[in-house]
């Protein structure tokens, strides 16, 4: 019992956050969506951390890149 | 492998996203100068507006060609996708525009102003920052709090410490005085 406690939650348990919303598009102008996903350095999180599904994690990369690309958001902070 | 068809009918007529970043000094004749022309280059190859949400000034997470701010337009059209690549090829040789982007939204994308729930986002966000700020501070209080307790109760705890202890010396006092007697006396015969 004492050993169950002590163990963290298995990252790899996590739900998707955008399943649990249906989000069908990650819109590159919605700053606010992307960065809990985003690090301090600007990278975006691993899927393995943040528990987007692969199918999100894509999109996710998609409208990063091209905020990025408008100078919504940092490559490297 | 699928092939390209070639006559459009007009339900190939698609949504697309044009998003402009333009420098924020600009003077306001050539700002309108330049969307007047960008306007005319979309509509030119038979484009037709739906939405135009002008952002305002805002701050680039980098620098481009030297600009630290700038200003965002974007714009949703509906248009014949062949013309596409034209549109790109003359957006990309316009002066003073920076950046330009062109995105097919997915089919049932409502078109949403960015410009105002960008502001209400961050008015959101600072009064988060307070309420955190606030939350922190309540913290550090109950922290200094109970740690003033602790340091009250071990006061507290020493004290009875050093009580007890002063006891066995009194007694070894009295012990001492009581056996000095004992053998100054002269009546003991050992």
């Amino acid at each position: 019992m004492s050993r169950n406690q002590q163990r963290r939650p298995d990252p790899r348990h996590k739900k998707c956050k955008f399943c649990l919303k249906e989000i069908a598009y990650i819109d590159y102008k919605d700053y606010p969506t992307m960065r809990p996903f985003i690090d301090y350095f600007g990278n975006i999180m691993a899927r393995y951390y943040s528990g987007v599904c692969l199918k999100h994690q894509k999109m996710l990369k998609n409208s990063v890149e091209r905020a990025r690309f408008m100078g919504m958001m940092a490559y490297r902070k | 492998m699928p092939t390209i068809d070639e006559t459009m009918t007009d339900e190939d007529l698609r949504t697309y996203e044009f998003c402009v970043l333009y420098p924020s000094n600009l003077s306001q004749k050539e700002e309108v100068d330049l969307l007047k022309e960008i306007e005319k280059i979309i509509e030119e190859q038979g484009g037709k507006q739906v939405s135009k949400d002008i952002w305002g000034k805002r701050g680039l997470a980098y620098k481009i060609k030297g600009h630290d701010e700038g200003n965002f337009v974007v714009y949703h059209y509906i248009m014949d996708p062949t013309t596409l690549k034209e549109i790109d090829i003359a957006l990309r040789i316009t002066p003073n525009l920076l950046r330009h982007i062109i995105v097919k939204p997915p089919k049932g994308y409502r078109i949403l102003k960015y410009s105002e729930t960008y502001e209400t986002w961050l008015k959101e966000r600072e009064g988060e920052e307070d309420r955190k700020k606030k939350e922190k501070e309540e913290k550090l209080a109950q922290r200094v709090a109970e740690k003033a307790k602790r340091q009250v109760k071990r006061a507290a705890a020493k004290k009875e410490e050093e009580a007890p202890a002063k006891k066995p010396k009194a007694d070894k006092k009295k012990i001492s005085e009581e056996l000095e007697r004992l053998i100054s006396d002269d009546d003991l015969d050992i």
